[in-house]
C-alpha cells in the first residue's frame, strides 16, 4: 500500500512576515524578527521563500480540487483529535449560566472553550471551527469541540483576507464574525501577547467589527491576572515545521503558544518527523510533479520536521519558562498535572487521512500538550 | 453513458484543465431582492427519498437542529391522510430490501408504517420463459436449520411509506422544520452578495416559491436560501437542471403494467405457513418479464414489462380476459403467448383468452413453481408506465446534491429503483452528520464528495445489471445467447455461494 504524508502548504506562521506599520521593536523584544518594511529578502530568505510560496498559493486556497486539497481533507481529523483530548481531560472552565464547571457531571457540556488558531492561513481550521460556534451562547454545545469563540491569527495580509472574505460565504459564520465572536487578526503570536488582556484586537489591522462580545473572549484567571490575553485553547496545525531557524526557534515558539494558554488548556497542533519514511513521501513522492505529487512543490523542508520526543521535551521547556514570573522561575513544579498526547496519521489515496496509532514516525501526527491547573 | 464522476476523474485531469471539466454553471442573480429566509436543507419534492432524508435528518441528535424545509407540489395532507380498504391495494408498490427497512427502522419510520399492509417474501422463483432454465433465491443457505426463513424483500405501498415518513417528521416536531405543500419552485437563482451589511449569498441558490393549491404554506414570491439544496424531484428534476448537470440514458421502448391482482389459494399450502414467494418469468418474446410480488390477505402486485403495443392491448382487455393473460404468461410457451397477444377481443367473444387458456393449459407441461392463479383483478388498478434508463453525469454541485429518480432511473426488473434511492439518502444524510459534526459546510463539494463517491458507482453497478439482465432476455428464440444465460443461471442456482454472493450484492 502506498502511503503518502504531507503537512500543509506552508503559509503559517512565516515568522518573520511583520507587518508593514507594525514597529520593529515589538518583534526583536520578543526575540523574533521583524521589519518594518515588506521587503523580507533582508531579514530572512526562509521566510521570504515561504512567503512567495503561499502567496501563489493564496487564490486558490479555498478550491476544493486545488493545491490546498490534501489540508481541506485533514481537517475533520483535527477536530476529532480535539475532542479526544476534551473527552480524556477537559480544562476547568467557569461556568457558564446554569452550567456546571464540570462539564463531566452535565450530560450535555455547554459552548464554552476559547479557542486561538495561531497561523491559520486562509482560515481552514479556524472557519469550520467558528461554524460549530452556537448561536444562543446558552445553548448546549453542538459538537465535541464545544467552542464559545475563535481567535485566529496570521502575519500574512494576504492570507487574512482571502479568509476574512471566505467567511462572509456563510452566514453563519459571517454573523459571529460580525458578533466578534470569531476573529481573524492579521499580527503575529508576540504582538498578540503583547497586547493588553481587555483587548485582543491589536496590530495595525484590527477586526473590521471589534464588538462588545469581543470581552467575552479575554479569559480571566483566578489569581495572578496575566497581562495578556489567554485561551483554553490554543490550536497549532501544520505550523511548527514552518518555523524560520534562523530567526528564532521552535523552543522559543512553544514557550509563547503556552503563554497564550489558560491553566488547564490544551495546545494542540500537528506536524510531521523527520524520519526516512516522511522524507522519501513527504520530499520526493508529495512532492513530485504531477501525476503522483499532491503538494505543490517546495511546501516542506526536511530538515524543519519534528520528531515527537522533540516536539514533548520543547513544550515541557516552554511550560517551564511559561510559569517564568518577573521575580521566579517555573520550574519543575510548572510540569505538575500536565498531558502528553501524540497520535500519528496517514494519508491512503482513495481513503482520505486516517489516525493510525503508533505512526507517529512515519510522517504527520497530531500532538497536544495540557498545561497543569 | 458517462459513468464517471468528477471526483473519479480527478485524479486522471491535470491540474490547469481542471476548470474547464468544472462544467460553467448556473445563471446569474438578476435583481437584489429582499433578503430570503436562510434554511440548512432545502429539498424539493415530498417522495420517498425526499422525505426520507428529511426523516433521517429530524431523527439524528447531530442533524435535528437544523433548519430544513420541504417543497412538494402536491397536497401533503391527502397523503397524510391517506387510507385504502383492508384488501384494496394501491398498484404503485416497492419492494424494500433488508437494508432499505433497516434504514426505516433505524430513523424511526417504520414504526409508523402500516403493518397490516405490508407483506414479507422469504423465496423468489426466477425462470426463463425460453429455455425453462430457473434459479430461487431465498436465504436458507446462509441460514441455520430451524431458525425462521430470512426475508428476502418486504412490499409495500408507496402511499403507505410516504404517509408513514410524513408521520415520522411530524413526530420529530416543528420546530426548525417547513414543509411547503402545495407550492412549486417558480425558479431558481443564485443570491446576491448583500456588502457590507450581511454575508456573501452569490453562491447560494435561491428558491422562488409559488403557491399551486388553496392551501399552500407559501406566500406569493417568497424566496427561502439554500444551504444545500436536495433534488429528490424526479426524473425531469429542476434542481439538476438549475445546477447544469447533464443526465444520460435512453428510453427502454417498453413499458410496465401494473395491477393489484386477487389469488386463488395454492393447490399445497406454504411450508412453513408463512412462507410467501416472489414469482418473475422472462419472455424474451414480449418484451421483458412478468413479476408477481405478495401483498397481504392473499393478494399479489403485477408489473409485466412489455412493449408499448402488448401494454395498450393488455390495458385494453376486459378484466377476465386480462386475467387469463396474467395467467398465461407464468404458464404457456412464447409461442402460445405470441398468439394470445394478437387474439382479437371483439365484445361477442368475451370469453376466447379464458377459452385459449384453458385449451392451452391442457397441452403444457406447467413447471412446479408457477405461482396460484389469479382470479380477480382490483378494478382501476391497472395502468401502466415507461421504462427508462437515466444517469446523472454527477449527483453534486456546489450546495447542490442529487437523490433518487432525480439522480438515477432504472430497469425495474430487479425491484431496485426505490432501494438505490433509499440507499442514497441514508449515505446523504450520513455525509450530512459528519459534515456537522466535523464543522464542515454541508453545502460544500468537500462534504458532498463522500456521498457521492459512496453512492454513484453502487448506483451504476447496479442500474447496469438490470440493463444487462434486460438486454440478455430480450433475445428470443434458441440461439447462443439464450443457451449461455441459461447455462448462467443453472450454474449459478446450484453453487450457494456464487447465489449468497449476488443476493448480498442486489441487497446493497
Amino acid at each position: 500500500m502506498s502511503l503518502i504524508r504531507i503537512s500543509k502548504i506552508p503559509s503559517r506562521a512565516i515568522r518573520a512576515a511583520s507587518t508593514a506599520t507594525r514597529p520593529a521593536g515589538r518583534g526583536s523584544q520578543t526575540g523574533f524578527t521583524c521589519s518594518t518594511t515588506r521587503n523580507h529578502s533582508t531579514t530572512s530568505s526562509v521566510s521570504a521563500d515561504e512567503l512567495s510560496h503561499f502567496s501563489a498559493l493564496a487564490s486558490s486556497w479555498w478550491d476544493p480540487m486545488g493545491p490546498s486539497r490534501i489540508l481541506h481533507l485533514m481537517n475533520p481529523l483535527r477536530h476529532e483529535f480535539i475532542a479526544s483530548c476534551l473527552a480524556e481531560s477537559p480544562p476547568p472552565t467557569t461556568p457558564v449560566a446554569g452550567a456546571t464547571g464540570t462539564p463531566s457531571s452535565s450530560p450535555p457540556p455547554p459552548a464554552n472553550l476559547h479557542y486561538l488558531d495561531i497561523g491559520c492561513g486562509g482560515g481552514i481550521f479556524a472557519e469550520s471551527l467558528a461554524r460549530t460556534i452556537p448561536l444562543d451562547p446558552s445553548a448546549p454545545a453542538p459538537t465535541a469541540t464545544r467552542a464559545a469563540s475563535m481567535t485566529a491569527v496570521d502575519p500574512s495580509t494576504m492570507l487574512i483576507q482571502v479568509a476574512r472574505e471566505h467567511a462572509r460565504l456563510d452566514p453563519t459564520v459571517d454573523t459571529h464574525l460580525r458578533s466578534g465572536k470569531f476573529k481573524y487578526l492579521n499580527t503575529t503570536l508576540e504582538d498578540l501577547l503583547a497586547s493588553p488582556s481587555s483587548s485582543t484586537s491589536p496590530g495595525p489591522a484590527p477586526a473590521p467589527a471589534p464588538a462588545p462580545a469581543s470581552s467575552s473572549s479575554t479569559p480571566s484567571t483566578s489569581n495572578t491576572v496575566p497581562s495578556h490575553p489567554q485561551f483554553d485553547m490554543v490550536t497549532l496545525f501544520e505550523v511548527i515545521e514552518h518555523i524560520d531557524p534562523q530567526t528564532t526557534t521552535p523552543q522559543t515558539f512553544l514557550s509563547h503558544c503556552l503563554r497564550a494558554l489558560k491553566p488547564g488548556g490544551w495546545l494542540i497542533g500537528s506536524t510531521i518527523s523527520r524520519t526516512f519514511p516522511s522524507w522519501l513521501l513527504n520530499q520526493v513522492i508529495a512532492e513530485a510533479p504531477w501525476p503522483i505529487g499532491v503538494v505543490p512543490r517546495g511546501t516542506h523542508e526536511w530538515s524543519k520536521f519534528v520528531n515527537p520526543p522533540e516536539l514533548q521535551a520543547w513544550a515541557q521547556e516552554g511550560l517551564m519558562r511559561a510559569a517564568d514570573s518577573a521575580t521566579t522561575r517555573g520550574g519543575a513544579s510548572a510540569l505538575e498535572g500536565t498531558r502528553w498526547k501524540c497520535m500519528g496519521t496517514i494519508y491512503v489515496p482513495g481513503l482520505g487521512w486516517k489516525m493510525v496509532s503508533g505512526s507517529e514516525s512515519w510522517g504527520n501526527y497530531f500532538w497536544a500538550v495540557k498545561k497543569g491547573v | 453513458m458517462r459513468l464517471l464522476t468528477q471526483p473519479t476523474l480527478r485524479a486522471y485531469v491535470c491540474p490547469s484543465c481542471r476548470h474547464g471539466v468544472i462544467s460553467g454553471r448556473r445563471r446569474l442573480a438578476t435583481q437584489a431582492g429582499p433578503t430570503p429566509d436562510i434554511y440548512d436543507v432545502v429539498c424539493v419534492g415530498g417522495g420517498p427519498a425526499g422525505l426520507g432524508l428529511l426523516a433521517a435528518l429530524r431523527a439524528s441528535p447531530v442533524t435535528s437542529k437544523l433548519k430544513v424545509a420541504l417543497i412538494e407540489s402536491q397536497d401533503l395532507n391527502k397523503a397524510r391522510s391517506w387510507t385504502m380498504d383492508s384488501n384494496q391495494f394501491s398498484n404503485r408498490v416497492s419492494s424494500l430490501t433488508p437494508s432499505s427497512k433497516a434504514f426505516l427502522e433505524r430513523i424511526g419510520a417504520w414504526e409508523h408504517i402500516e403493518q397490516e399492509r405490508v407483506q414479507d417474501y422469504q423465496e423468489m422463483q426466477v425462470w426463463d420463459g425460453e429455455s425453462g432454465s430457473r434459479i430461487s433465491f431465498d436465504w436458507t443457505m446462509d441460514t441455520p436449520a430451524f431458525e425462521e426463513m430470512r426475508t428476502v424483500a418486504t412490499m409495500t405501498e408507496n402511499s403507505n411509506l410516504v404517509r408513514g415518513l410524513l408521520k415520522r417528521i411530524a413526530a420529530s416536531g416543528d420546530e426548525n422544520l417547513k414543509l411547503f405543500s402545495n407550492t412549486t419552485v417558480a425558479g431558481i437563482e443564485n443570491g446576491v452578495d448583500l456588502g457590507p451589511q450581511g454575508p456573501d449569498l452569490s453562491a447560494w441558490p435561491i428558491l422562488s416559491l409559488k403557491p399551486s393549491g388553496p392551501t399552500s404554506e407559501a406566500q406569493a414570491s417568497s424566496q427561502i436560501a439554500a444551504r444545500l439544496l436536495i433534488g429528490a424531484d424526479g426524473i425531469n428534476s429542476p434542481v439538476r437542471s438549475f445546477a447544469d448537470i447533464p443526465t444520460n440514458g435512453w428510453d427502454y421502448n417498453r413499458h410496465g403494467v401494473v395491477a393489484t391482482l386477487a389469488l386463488a389459494d395454492p393447490d399445497t399450502p406454504p411450508f412453513p405457513p408463512y412462507l410467501r414467494t416472489a414469482y418473475q418469468r422472462f419472455l424474451p418474446s414480449l418484451g421483458g418479464p412478468i413479476a408477481l410480488l405478495p401483498l397481504p390477505n392473499n393478494h399479489a402486485t403485477l408489473v409485466w414489462s412489455t412493449t408499448p403495443e402488448h401494454a395498450a392491448y393488455l390495458k385494453s382487455l376486459p378484466s377476465s380476459a386480462f386475467l387469463a393473460m396474467v395467467n398465461a404468461a407464468f404458464r404457456l410457451s412464447m409461442t402460445d403467448l405470441k398468439f394470445m397477444m394478437d387474439v382479437k377481443t371483439p365484445s361477442s367473444e368475451q370469453t376466447s383468452h379464458e377459452d385459449e387458456l384453458s385449451w392451452r393449459v391442457q397441452h403444457t407441461p406447467i413447471p412446479a413453481q408457477v405461482p396460484p392463479m389469479a382470479n380477480a383483478v382490483q378494478s382501476g388498478s391497472i395502468a401502466s408506465f415507461p421504462l427508462r434508463f437515466r444517469h446523472a453525469a454527477q449527483y453534486i454541485s456546489p450546495r447542490v446534491a442529487l437523490v433518487g429518480d432525480a439522480a438515477h432511473v432504472i430497469h425495474p426488473l430487479a425491484g431496485q429503483g426505490l432501494n438505490l434511492g433509499i440507499g442514497d439518502v441514508a449515505s446523504l444524510s450520513q455525509t450530512i452528520e459528519y459534515a456537522v459534526s466535523h464543522g464542515m459546510d454541508i453545502g460544500d463539494l468537500l462534504t458532498l464528495e463522500r456521498y457521492s463517491s459512496e453512492r454513484y458507482l453502487t448506483n451504476a453497478k447496479i442500474g447496469g445489471a438490470c440493463d444487462l439482465l434486460h438486454k440478455m432476455y430480450n433475445v428470443p428464440g434458441q440461439g447462443p445467447v439464450t443457451w449461455a444465460r441459461s447455462f448462467g443461471l443453472d450454474v449459478i442456482d446450484k453453487l450457494p455461494f456464487v447465489k449468497s454472493f449476488l443476493m448480498k450484492n442486489a441487497q446493497g
